[in-house]
């Protein structure tokens, strides 16, 4: 499986990076909304379309939200399943998020066992570590 | 000017329990299972760093970190225990700083009037000045030590007592 992780701190993507790794994604990173719509685009070309986007919310020159409406807005990432990781935490913003089409929410901090249950509900646990 | 633009204190919103309580939960989660903040000060390094977010909404203000830079340096490497950079890179300390402000941030955000928006994080060894007075200090120690998690009102705010 392959994730798409974005967040404009490095510290962050490492961290959401390894636990997916860990998990046995195939693991790409991006600095912000807009960067990871060059990876998509690129992916379109190549073939690397990821099963999952991790997405931090507030990032400079694209944030969080505005990537995930521009997916939703494109059929070739129907696919795709977008889960916020976040520090935003108001009922306000998560129902935002959502009607937007990010399909979960993560809030900041979180634990290796809170994002693995994350992605069990969106069955996307690979089979060998869902088992 | 309007009551409604008025900011209340931040010590009428919340205390430093409240903020170390937060911190105990962003510390188990990112720092480390079994890592503790110990609300204990300790006399202020020579030369601290410091990494901020802002907050702007119902109110305005910075949540701040700050320590030694060794402490800096320590607290990267837990945060990126799983997968350590093969060299430390001043970048990767101020990043870290700045995440551990950043997710500090939106859980103080969280407990503030809101809606409220939270800048992106930034890291050096001048945070923006406090109103004096306005301010909820956590004095702590991390791994004994020197560390404080201040949230500060916005000194262009307009605040409560200025109208009184």
């Amino acid at each position: 499986m392959r994730a798409l992780v974005i967040d404009d701190s490095r510290a962050m993507r490492r961290i959401v990076g390894g636990i997916l790794a860990d998990l046995g994604y195939e693991v790409r990173p991006a600095g912000h909304g807009r960067e990871a719509l060059d990876v998509l685009e690129e992916g379109s070309r190549t073939g690397w379309l990821p099963d999952l986007a991790c997405v931090d919310w507030n990032m400079p020159v694209m944030d969080g939200l505005q990537f995930v409406s521009a997916v939703r807005s494109n059929p070739a990432y129907r696919s795709m399943s977008l889960m916020m990781v976040t520090t935003e935490s108001e009922t306000g913003q998560i129902v935002r998020a959502l009607a937007a089409g990010a399909h979960e929410y993560v809030i900041k901090p979180f634990t290796p066992d809170a994002m693995r249950d994350k992605l069990a509900l969106l069955g996307l646990l690979p089979q060998a570590v869902a088992r | 000017m309007t009551a409604a633009a008025v900011q209340e204190p931040i010590t009428g919103l919340l205390d430093a329990a409240t903020v170390l309580a937060v911190a105990d939960d962003v510390w188990t989660s990112l720092v480390g299972d079994g890592e503790v903040l110990v609300p204990l000060p300790l006399p202020a390094p020579a030369e601290t760093v410091s990494a901020w977010v802002q907050i702007t909404g119902p109110w305005c203000g910075a949540v701040v970190v700050s320590c030694a830079e060794a402490t800096a340096e320590a607290l990267t490497g837990c945060l990126l225990r799983a997968r350590p950079p093969a060299v430390l890179e001043p970048e990767d300390v101020e990043d870290a700083l700045g995440e551990l402000a950043n997710v500090l941030g939106g859980n103080v955000k969280a407990v503030l009037p809101g809606p409220s928006a939270l800048g992106l994080p930034q890291a050096g060894p001048n945070p923006p000045a406090a109103r004096p007075g306005d301010l909820c200090r956590v004095d702590a120690q991390w791994r004994g030590q020197f560390l404080t998690i201040t949230v500060q009102g916005a000194t262009g705010a307009p605040h409560a007592e200025r109208t009184r």
